[in-house]
């Protein structure tokens, strides 16, 4: 396991993309706080100010750096068969569960730490401009925190094992991009209607959705008067859809890849 | 050692790979050879586990997906230009080598003896196919492995590669390594090989020495060149061989040996200017084994060149289509 581990880390490391994307997901989350900090600074810092200076507005629909991320893990199977180089890797390290395993575990890792150092910065820009962060360990701040490294890390991977399932880079983006932003917007757009009605106890399902709740600092502004009763899984629920989705994603994968020519 | 048993791989309704079962001795080269389409890269695939199929092969006794930090026992090199276009050709060679436990100072050893030295920290996409293919040797050479799997090495290469991948093929042989390849150069497997492989539409045609496979399928045929050929011609059908004419109006003489031909031209009084043998060469004989299973054939040139038909005319005598 230990060469697998150097293998896929090695890979990682050796690619250009993979810092560009970190980079860019990094700075467009940074740009958050700055831009708040520039506009509103003057505002005393209220913990929804801090959850999104955070996350990089990450809770109120723009998870700069989940998506990145995601592409990072689309990459770490999808390049693999784009450019060939599944079968070189498969003549290094012919045992296929240990190097997903591997790439699992390194895409893991390098995702929680870029998203920590992502907060970290972040939190320093708003140390700049409002000279202090309050609340950071205090709950519900902290859940939503440690929410949105677990969202990013569910990203990654529902990336990776799309990546994986297709094969190639193109239809995982595809797949990635427009279930979040079309189908399970539609799906919750059309629980408003009367005549779709029955579309309102899907949505506490929808995974994207459900694990944008891993952000939320309110649990309670997805639900109200005027809106249906979509009786919604806790934070912990909701972000147990978003994993179970990913879970499913990556085992089909996984179990294909294992049955698949190379 | 290679040893291979009962491979056999099927896509749909077409069986790719049937029932192959061959060892691949150490100490020699062992060339792979068939049509286009036959099934050699689908059969090394299967070797290396890459596709999934019946049949078992073991290096040296184990199965490759068996074996942990695999480039150090068997090496290989299977498609052209499997590299990331943005990550340098070292770069390429230190991943994988990460997964077998080979250091940096092997990865630079292996880019100097390839002649990719100089251009090692370039990427692989401006490499021309034959730098392609002395990185993808480099690749497998690797982890100094006693086994070699090696598919189409000497594609894109220029006379001068060419020559230096088969002594060094050579040369890796004469350490006593396993060395296998395919190649559709069969000139150069010819000077390459010691031993063969031969397969058609994924079925075996022959297992074993060059020499036997160019003695079992092609026939020898003796030349003459007398001046009173047309005569000679009609004594030696009247014998009961088969007489043809070459482009240069010898007489190119099959289904009789040398010593009856010449005492036939005692016997009838015939002057002679040339009497000898003509062997087949490997080609004609790969071209009569595998005449029959070729996957995909082109039709015929439209028209062909005047000096076409005589120029063919020795293949036609030799090439000993009838035995295909």
């Amino acid at each position: 396991m230990l060469d697998a581990l150097r293998y896929e880390w090695t890979r990682l490391t050796t690619l250009r993309s993979t810092y560009w994307l970190i980079g860019i997901g990094v700075l467009c989350s940074l740009a958050i706080p700055v831009i708040a900090g520039i506009v509103v600074s003057d505002d005393p810092l209220v913990p929804e100010t801090v959850a999104a200076g955070l996350n990089g507005g990450a809770a109120f629909g723009i998870p700069f750096l989940a998506v990145f991320m995601a592409i990072i893990g689309i990459f770490a199977t999808g390049h693999e068969y784009r450019h060939g180089t599944i079968q070189p890797t498969l003549t290094a390290l012919p045992q296929r569960s240990t190097l997903i395993a591997a790439k699992i575990l390194v895409i893991s890792g390098v995702t929680v730490a870029v998203t920590v150092f992502s907060m970290a910065i972040n939190a320093l820009a708003m140390l700049v401009f409002w000279g202090d962060v309050p609340g950071l360990f205090e709950d519900p701040l902290r859940s939503a925190l440690l929410g949105y490294v677990v969202y990013t890390l569910i990203y990654t991977l529902a990336g990776l094992g799309l990546g994986l399932l297709f094969r190639g880079v193109p239809s995982a983006l595809v797949v990635i991009f427009l279930m979040p932003l079309i189908i399970e917007n539609l799906i919750f757009g059309l629980s408003f209607l009367p005549m779709a009605d029955w579309l309102v106890p899907v949505v506490k399902f929808l995974p994207f959705l459900s694990g944008a709740r891993l952000m939320s600092l309110d649990l309670s502004m997805m639900s109200g008067e005027g809106m249906p009763d979509f009786d919604y899984f806790g934070r912990w629920g909701s972000g147990g859809v978003f994993a179970a989705f990913a879970a499913l994603i990556i085992a089909g994968a996984w179990i294909l890849f294992k049955k698949r020519d190379a | 050692m290679i040893t291979a048993k009962g491979l056999y791989k099927r896509y749909r309704k077409t069986v790719a790979v049937n029932q192959l079962s061959f060892d691949v001795r150490p100490g020699v080269v062992t060339g792979f050879l068939g049509p286009n389409g036959s099934g050699k890269s689908t059969t090394m695939r299967l070797m290396l586990g890459l596709d999934h199929g019946e049949g078992q092969t073991l290096f040296d006794g184990e199965s490759f997906t068996d074996i942990r930090r695999p480039m150090n026992k068997v090496g290989t090199l299977l498609e052209a230009k499997p590299f990331h276009p943005t990550r340098s050709a070292r770069n390429h060679l230190r991943m994988l080598a990460s997964a077998n436990g080979i250091g940096d100072k092997r990865v630079d050893e292996v880019m100097d003896l390839v002649g990719l030295g100089s251009v090692k920290r370039k990427k692989p996409k401006g490499y021309s196919l034959g730098m392609a293919q002395r990185l993808g040797l480099a690749q497998a050479l690797l982890g100094d492995p006693g086994i070699l799997l090696l598919d189409e090495p000497t594609n894109g290469l220029d006379p001068h590669g060419i020559h230096w991948m088969r002594d060094m093929l050579k040369h890796l042989a004469a350490e006593g390594r396993t060395i296998f390849v395919s190649s559709h150069l069969l000139s150069e497997m010819q000077l390459m090989a010691d031993e063969l492989v031969v397969i058609g539409r994924g079925t075996m045609i022959f297992n074993g020495d060059v020499n036997q496979f160019v003695r079992d399928f092609t026939q020898s045929t003796v030349v003459v060149r007398s001046p009173s050929a047309d005569g000679f011609a009609a004594a030696l059908e009247g014998a009961g061989a088969e007489v043809a004419k070459g482009k240069d109006g010898e007489l190119v003489v099959s289904g009789m040996e040398i010593g009856a031909v010449g005492h036939l031209a005692f016997t009838e009084n015939v002057e002679l200017s040339e009497l000898s043998t003509r062997s087949a060469s490997l080609e004609e004989a790969f071209m009569s084994a595998t005449g029959s299973s070729e996957e995909f054939v082109a039709a015929e040139p439209l028209a062909a060149p005047a000096a076409a038909p005589a120029a063919q005319a020795p293949a036609t005598q030799t090439g000993g289509a009838d035995h295909a």
